[in-house]
């Protein structure tokens, strides 16, 4: 038995424990987010040396490959930033629990290690559900009626979401008697069965709704708005970056591991996402558009950034079928996996800036953002760089994540998927430089400076510098992201 | 046969109370048609040869989740009285009639093996088997494990006082 | 015609979706939590139903193995839910304290 391959999995679990046992017995709380990020740092140490290592390990549940990889080291980085940011925050709102708060971030990731694993029915559902359940206590964490309302409402509506995705994966269980997605392939491709069969098709869709919850897609999204309004801004932060890409992981797998036998089943999957990435873009930034809260209007902006997100998988025809081994062939979990580490560093940068701004400031009004950039120039300056990579300028990596991925989508024939996600990202332009401008040019009422810890500064620092760095030398990156989601295509690929 | 007038009997009380669950205007009496329903699916598990989840249905969701309920509306119960329904009633009704169909139409035209009569029981022991040997589902099984924790913290931290 | 598959998968179709009209308008957020087990506890049915008549002749255990995680995790979620509720209670204690539009964005 291979137990180093969740050696991440066993690190941060090992050292979420032992915050909590710390924070009984220490006095010196200052030691709990060191111990947090070093815990994470550990899972983050532990993936990377999992690369390329070939054993899939606990036969048919979990399969620890390079996409495994790649989203544990998000998920790891990502959680240890937002720890990193977390301190003061923390400090000001709930210090009593704080060893339970970095504990759950932490289980949470846990939860997340195992989705992006995992290949087995029931091994997705209960990691999922370690994640939601974490997620749900610490959107309530700020225990004041917005929070609870905000946890509440996460809660139910992620309830029924779970209910969805449990009968929908029983349903395709019952179509093929399998849990294992390559179970799930072989037996559906041995039948014969398309999307055209209403079983087959009720189970898809119903897993897509599962999942489109946490991606935070339209008509899912319900949760979406409340949720980042009234959860703490530390834990909004990580459920913006982390939560989402763990979404996604899940999906790639599922839809190319279990669902890719021929072109017929793959184009009317990628058809439905196509029409939810309309759906999410257009929605998500018209409504970001009328917001005065910026936390309201991250979140439309997180659910139009999903959009974006599903055009990399609605761009997966052209690799599955007869006749096509060209390996140049653009393939869009290529360009979702780049995208989702520019959006994961941009969107993070842009919420660690927030969370230093409302500690001093205590709103999240964007009114109240005036003249920021006169009272904290450093960090003023470091949220209007990620603003602009989530519009998908140059000079940041925004801009390339978007030009590859509707590169590749228009090599997919989606031409018209792409004319739209381009008319999006001009309405976006509007809403995202609004901050920018009331930052710059509005004047406030006040010149107090905005102090910043040095925990959250350097989050800060890695956010922007990852930005830039993906903007200036993004081929590395590309390459990782590349050799990572043909860990699935590779299945997809042999299908005769 | 026996158990095809046990289901029977089985489904109808399950629908009606599942129906009372969203219907009724005391939030108490709906809970106590929720643990009705729950027996039912008991029954209907007993019908379907797992007896071992059957148990698992009474002492689970009757035994813990059902009383958790109701505490949670014992709790609340002074300011909490009415079921009232939000003003989504009428298109919410109209989708689920719509999902009714295409679930109801598409189960009945799949074309499912035969039903044979199947006097065993499932073998409790090779549930156990599966769960906790290292070829099944081992390692989901620390997983729900870990939920448990977070679930534990979570409930303390949100109920003990600031 | 003899009880089939069928006949277990309209049962829990039923089920299923009551609890989604229910969850979805329903403003008490226990009676949504309520419908919730509902929705859960149709595709415990699906499952248990697929796992005796999948195969002819023999028990699918995986299916049973679903179920036990499904309870598992319903039962983790019920007691998270009920530990919000009460937080949310302890704020407000006003007379809409649970209530709660889900549908509302």
């Amino acid at each position: 038995m291979s137990y180093y391959l969740i050696a991440p999995q066993i690190t941060v679990a090992g050292f979420a424990v032992a915050v909590i046992m710390l924070d009984l017995f220490v006095k010196q709380k200052r030691l709990l987010p060191i111990v947090s990020v070093v815990g994470l740092l550990g899972g983050l140490g532990a993936s990377i040396a999992l690369w390329g290592q070939t054993e899939t390990g606990f036969t048919n549940v979990l399969s620890v490959d390079r996409l495994a990889i790649f989203f544990s080291v998000i998920f790891c980085g990502a959680a240890a930033l937002v720890v990193l940011a977390s301190r003061d925050y923390v400090r000001n709102n709930f210090s009593r629990f704080e060893g339970e708060y970095y504990a759950l971030i932490m289980l949470s990731v846990v939860g997340m290690m195992f989705l992006a694993a995992a290949r087995d029915l029931i091994a997705i559902y209960v990691s999922l559900e370690l994640v939601g359940i974490s997620l749900y206590i610490l959107a309530a964490f700020g225990r004041d009626g917005k929070s609870s309302e905000a946890g509440l409402k996460y809660l139910l509506l992620g309830g029924v979401a779970s209910a969805v995705l449990i009968y929908g994966m029983a349903v395709v269980f019952g179509i093929t008697g399998q849990t294992s997605l390559a179970g799930i392939y072989q037996a559906v491709a041995a039948a014969g069965l398309g999307l055209d069969n209403g079983m087959l098709l009720l189970g898809v869709v119903f897993i897509i709704a599962g999942f489109g919850f946490k991606i935070a897609s339209i008509p899912f999204q319900m949760w979406v708005p409340d949720v980042y309004e009234g959860a703490p801004t530390t834990v909004t932060a990580f459920l913006s970056v982390a939560s989402k890409a763990a979404g996604f992981v899940v999906l790639i797998r599922i839809f190319l591991e279990a669902f890719g036998q021929d072109l017929a089943i793959v184009s009317g999957w990628a058809m439905i996402f196509a029409v939810l990435a309309v759906l999410s873009m257009t929605i998500g930034n018209v409504a970001a558009i009328v917001q005065t809260n910026i936390k309201r209007m991250l979140g439309y902006s997180s659910i139009a950034q999903a959009g974006y997100l599903m055009v990399g998988l609605a761009a997966v025809s052209k690799t599955i079928g007869a006749g096509v081994t060209d390996p140049e062939v653009l393939f869009g979990p290529t360009g979702l996996l780049f995208y989702i580490g520019c959006y994961g560093f941009a969107n993070l940068g842009v919420f660690i800036a927030v969370i230093a701004i409302s500690n001093k400031i205590k709103s999240d009004s964007i009114a109240d953002y005036a003249g920021i950039g006169h009272r904290a120039p450093v960090i003023a300056l470091a949220m209007s760089i990620c603003l602009v990579s989530l519009i998908g300028l140059p000079p940041a990596a925004g801009f390339l994540a978007k030009f590859y991925l509707f590169n590749t989508a228009v090599h997919h024939g989606l031409t018209w998927l792409v004319v739209i996600a381009v008319l999006n990202t001009a309405i976006s332009a509007y809403y995202y430089f609004r901050v920018v401008k009331v930052a710059w040019f509005g004047t406030s009422t006040s010149q107090e400076a905005v102090p910043s810890g040095w925990g959250l500064r350097f989050a800060l620092g890695i956010s922007v510098a990852g930005v830039l760095v993906l903007f200036f030398y993004p081929s590395g990156v590309l390459d990782i992201a590349r050799s990572a989601a043909e860990a699935v295509s590779g299945i997809a690929l042999s299908a005769p | 046969m026996a158990v095809d007038i046990a289901f029977w009997i089985l489904a109808a009380i399950a629908v009606v109370s599942a129906v009372a669950v969203v219907t009724l205007r005391d939030v108490f009496r709906a809970a106590i048609f929720l643990i009705l329903c729950f027996f039912t699916t008991a029954g209907i598990f007993v019908t379907l040869n797992a007896d071992f989840l059957a148990a698992m249905q009474v002492l689970v969701y009757i035994g813990a989740v059902a009383i958790l309920l109701i505490f949670a509306i014992l709790f609340t119960r002074d300011v909490q009285q009415g079921n009232p329904s939000n003003k989504l009633k009428v298109p919410a009704a109209i989708v689920g009639v719509v999902l009714l169909g295409v679930m109801v139409s598409s189960a009945v035209t799949f074309g499912w093996p035969e039903s044979v009569y199947l006097p065993e029981l499932a073998d409790t022991a090779d549930i156990g088997q599966r769960l906790f040997s290292e070829n099944g589902y081992v390692v989901p099984v620390q997983i729900a494990g870990l939920m448990l924790l977070a679930a534990a913290i979570g409930a303390i931290v949100l109920m003990r006082e600031k | 015609m003899s009880v089939g598959v069928e006949h277990y998968l309209v049962l829990s179709a039923i089920l299923f979706v009551i609890g989604m009209f229910g969850a979805l308008t329903k403003q008490n957020s226990v009676v949504i939590l309520m419908c919730i087990e509902l929705m859960l506890n149709a595709a415990n049915i699906v499952l248990v139903a697929f796992s005796r008549f999948l195969v002819p002749g023999t028990v699918l255990i995986d299916g049973h193995v679903f179920v036990i995680f499904v309870m598992v995790v319903a039962a983790a979620e019920a007691a998270v839910g009920l530990a919000i509720i009460m937080a949310l209670y302890r704020t407000r204690k006003t007379s809409d304290a649970t209530e709660i539009n889900l549908m509302k964005g």
